[in-house]
């Protein structure tokens, strides 16, 4: 049996093996970093170390809601690198069976872009277990791009005088 | 080169030398006290302390510090009379030499700070005298041979004369010369260092002093230099490459060959002298070079801009193969030039490390003092001093080991009677264990054998519930002002300071503080700091709501943003946003808003200043809302993929817990310059 922290993006349960997450926060604000993909929420500082903060919710394309006393952070570690979770709940821990863990059909393994890397049953519950590795790409297509002097995009508030 | 930058580049070496020098003397008076105490005598010690002394004489001789020659020259002749004759200094005196030490110390401090070094209290030098120089004869020097003026002798170690009489009786010539440095002077190219540079080539520079003259207009400055030369050449080369008539050099004669009756051989001295050169040159016989932070921060600056260069070398060989061309070649100089910054970089940083025993050596003196005052025995245990770590970490973490320290001793240890009645030695134990943690942090633990924490009490005095573990007990020691005395110490001021060793551990340098603690039996704070930090004077701003630093470097000017001063540029296509261009001195400056570069929504009209930066020698200003001040930052790295972006070079923390974004607006700069719309091409 291994301890999961259980926690919910959306409408939607996923477990996170607790070997795996180094600590939970709530979320006090990050600050934001230009040119970061947009699923990066910012920076926020745990235990003096500046981490990035990626938000689950824009990560699987949900529209944004407001932050609320629930808001949690999950700081992962995943081989030395360290990375906060934007979650919208996240209360329980629970035992589940490794034997018991499920691969994603093949039709969510595709929806998903891998990134559900299984799942797990428990009575009525459906748990999803993220591949972490991937949820933590990097996408240069989600980049926001820099804006310069000659971008059409974004029409340039005249410069005050 | 004015007179004040020629003292102030002595003056700088000066103060790191004999600080260098009061440590060691410091920490081996306290090994030969050790040996005292146990009945023996450790003569490697007791040498090794004349040695100091007499470099701290001579140094402070050679910039004029009266007041700590003064000091170091009666207990160096103290010290001499033991060390000649292999016996140990009575118990007593190693506290007069500690005083005195410390009296050096204070005055060095002094002239760091830019302040006069006091002369010496009359009871410390009283309680100098009054020391017994057993079976020493104080053989001063050999000064007669020579024809020089007795204040120039005066600072002359008895090597230097040695080896001018040597040398003349051999058949060179001794001369001296007078420099006054002036900016005239210095514009005909005569300053201290191209005159020293010059003579060099064709004379022996057996010493150079400074010496402050009265104000004319031939020293404006107020200094002289009196070179001490030994030559072959005539004296009008001496007197061109120094740049004064050659009526002005004196020639040093040897007044007497044979020594006087009653004045030892300068051969029965040689030995001794030996030595003294050994001292003297010990930093040059190592390979060791002295070096300024600043001046490494410099090249790690230079090195900053060869990496950008390198960043648009890559790009340019990206664009040359996106255009077909066959690039195989070029992109393998890339890679190992690529390979080469990185050692580089490396290098640099290695340079800047010292020992962790440079910390910790300092200690047992801080304890020693601690016990005193106090009344309580410690023993301390220093372990694992040879790991390395940077200076900048080194400096900060000083205050943290000390506030810890005194905590323990004061606070923690108990009186020698309780440890008694509790069963324990009478002795208090406190150790201090040093380890590299990981590749990038080093731990070290603090630990004492007394009462431990009193959780209950800490509660109490803090107003809030029990702490249940460690954890929330370190949190409630590290709420501002909170006191576990009732009654204020002279050791440990009021209790307070858990705070501050939190603030400088956590915060600043971005490091871990854990405590562990039972009752009765002892506490162990564990500290883990990174090795490395970096440093810099930064410059705050607001920009978009959001504030931002940006080291003062790379920052040409601040300027106001005003209409009157700008030209805006027609856009390229119809109905493109202009390009507004500033007016600097009568060159244009291109202006770009950051809040627009970033994309953040910012206010117009919100723009107030704009900092002005050179990338390839062609400034760019950036808009931005406004300026917040300047302040020195430690930045740590944002080394995670995800947020690492062009421009933005780390994270800092200005005080309000949260990181604040350090910006790198020449890198900036020149991903806007590239005119690559898709700036995140950068690698």
């Amino acid at each position: 049996m291994t301890l999961h922290v259980i926690f919910t993006v959306g409408e939607v349960e996923y477990a996170l093996p607790v070997a795996s997450v180094f600590q939970m926060e709530t979320f006090s604000g990050a600050t934001a970093v230009p040119g970061s993909p947009a699923y990066v929420l910012g920076i926020v500082t745990v235990r003096g170390r500046v981490i990035p903060v990626v938000d689950l919710r824009r990560r699987f394309g949900l529209p944004a809601v407001p932050t609320t006393l629930d808001t949690r952070i999950i700081v992962t570690d995943i081989d030395g690198r360290v990375v906060g979770l934007c979650v919208d709940r996240a209360r329980d821990v629970i035992d589940l069976d490794p034997a018991q863990r499920q691969p994603a059909p093949a039709l969510v393994n595709e929806r998903s872009a891998g990134l559900v890397g299984g799942m797990h049953a428990r009575g009525s519950r459906l748990l999803l277990l993220l591949d972490l590795a991937k949820v933590l790409t990097e996408h240069a297509h989600d980049h926001e791009p820099l804006a310069l002097p000659s971008d059409q995009a974004h029409p340039r508030p005249a410069l005050p005088g | 080169m004015t007179a004040q930058t020629d003292l102030k580049e002595f003056l700088t070496a000066y103060l790191v030398e004999a600080e260098e020098h009061v440590s060691v003397a410091n920490a081996k008076l306290l090994v030969l006290e050790a040996a005292q105490r146990n009945g023996r005598h450790d003569p490697k010690a007791l040498r090794e302390i004349f040695r100091a002394l007499h470099t701290i004489k001579g140094l402070s001789a050679m910039v004029g510090v009266e007041p700590i020659v003064g000091i170091a020259h009666r207990m160096e002749a103290f010290v001499r009379g033991y060390d000649r004759s292999g016996t140990a200094p009575p118990l007593a005196s190693t506290d007069v030499l500690l005083k005195g030490v410390q009296a050096i110390a204070q005055r060095i401090a002094a002239l760091g700070r830019g302040e006069a070094a006091q002369p010496a209290s009359l009871s410390l030098l009283g309680e100098l005298d009054a020391l017994d120089p057993t079976g020493a004869e104080l053989v001063e020097r050999a000064g007669p041979e020579l024809d020089l003026a007795p204040e120039l002798l005066d600072k002359l170690v008895p090597f230097e004369i040695e080896q001018l009489v040597r040398s003349i009786a051999g058949g060179m010539r001794g001369v001296v010369a007078e420099f006054f440095p002036s900016p005239e002077r210095a514009a005909a190219g005569f300053s201290i260092n191209s005159v020293r540079e010059r003579l060099s080539a064709f004379t022996e520079i057996v010493r150079v002093l400074p010496r402050s003259v009265p104000v004319s207009p031939q020293s404006p400055g107020g200094l002289a230099f009196v070179l001490v030369l030994l030559t072959d050449a005539p004296d009008a080369q001496i007197a061109a490459a120094v740049g004064v008539e050659p009526e002005l050099l004196r020639a040093i004669h040897t007044a007497r060959v044979s020594p006087a009756p009653g004045v030892p051989s300068l051969d029965a001295q040689a030995p001794l002298d030996h030595e003294a050169e050994d001292a003297l040159s010990a930093g040059v016989r190592r390979g060791i070079v002295r070096v300024d932070v600043a001046r490494l921060d410099q090249a790690m600056e230079g090195l900053a801009t060869l990496i950008v260069t390198r960043f648009r070398l890559a790009r340019a060989v990206a664009d040359l193969a996106a255009r077909g061309v066959n690039t195989r070649e070029l992109a393998e100089v890339v890679t190992d030039n690529a390979r080469q910054l990185r050692d580089l970089r490396a290098a640099i940083v290695r340079v800047r490390m010292v020992p962790v025993s440079d910390l910790l050596d300092r200690v047992p003196l801080l304890v020693r003092g601690l016990q005193r005052v106090t009344n309580r025995l410690v023993r301390v245990e220093v372990e694992g001093g040879d790991a390395e770590f940077d200076k900048a970490v080194s400096e900060r973490l000083f205050p943290v080991i000390v506030h810890l320290v005194r905590n323990a001793v004061d606070h923690a240890i108990e009186t020698p009677d309780e440890r008694t009645r509790r069963g324990k030695p009478e002795e208090g134990l406190l150790r201090i264990a040093c380890r590299a943690h990981s590749n990038t942090r080093l731990e070290l633990v603090v630990s004492d054998d007394g009462r431990g924490i009193d959780r209950e009490g800490v509660a109490r005095k803090a107003g809030r519930p029990v702490p249940e573990g460690d954890a929330g007990l370190l949190e409630l020691l590290c709420i501002p002002g909170l006191s576990t005395r009732e009654v204020a110490t002279t050791t440990s001021g009021r209790g307070m300071g858990m705070e501050i060793v939190k603030r400088i551990v956590v915060d600043e340098l971005g490091g871990e503080l854990q405590v562990a603690t039972e009752l009765g039996a002892g506490t162990t704070f564990t500290l883990r700091v990174p090795l490395t930090i970096s440093i810099v004077d930064a410059f705050a701003f607001e920009c978009g709501g959001q504030r931002f630093v940006v080291p003062v470097s790379t920052v040409d000017e601040i300027v106001e943003v005003d209409r009157s001063d700008m030209v805006q540029v027609p856009a390229k296509r119809d109905g493109g946003p202009e390009l507004d261009v500033l007016l600097r001195r009568g060159q244009a400056v291109p202006v770009v808003a950051l809040a627009r570069i970033f994309h953040m929504t910012g206010t117009p009209g919100a723009a107030q200043k704009a900092i002005i930066v050179r990338r390839a020698g062609a400034p760019i200003a950036f808009a931005v809302d406004r300026m917040l001040g300047q302040q020195e930052v430690v930045i740590r790295p944002m080394n995670d993929v995800l947020v690492r972006a062009p421009g933005i070079s780390g994270a800092t923390d200005l005080g309000d817990g949260k990181p604040t974004l350090v910006l790198d607006l020449v890198a900036l700069g020149t991903t806007l310059d590239a005119g690559n719309s898709n700036a995140r091409a950068l690698p």
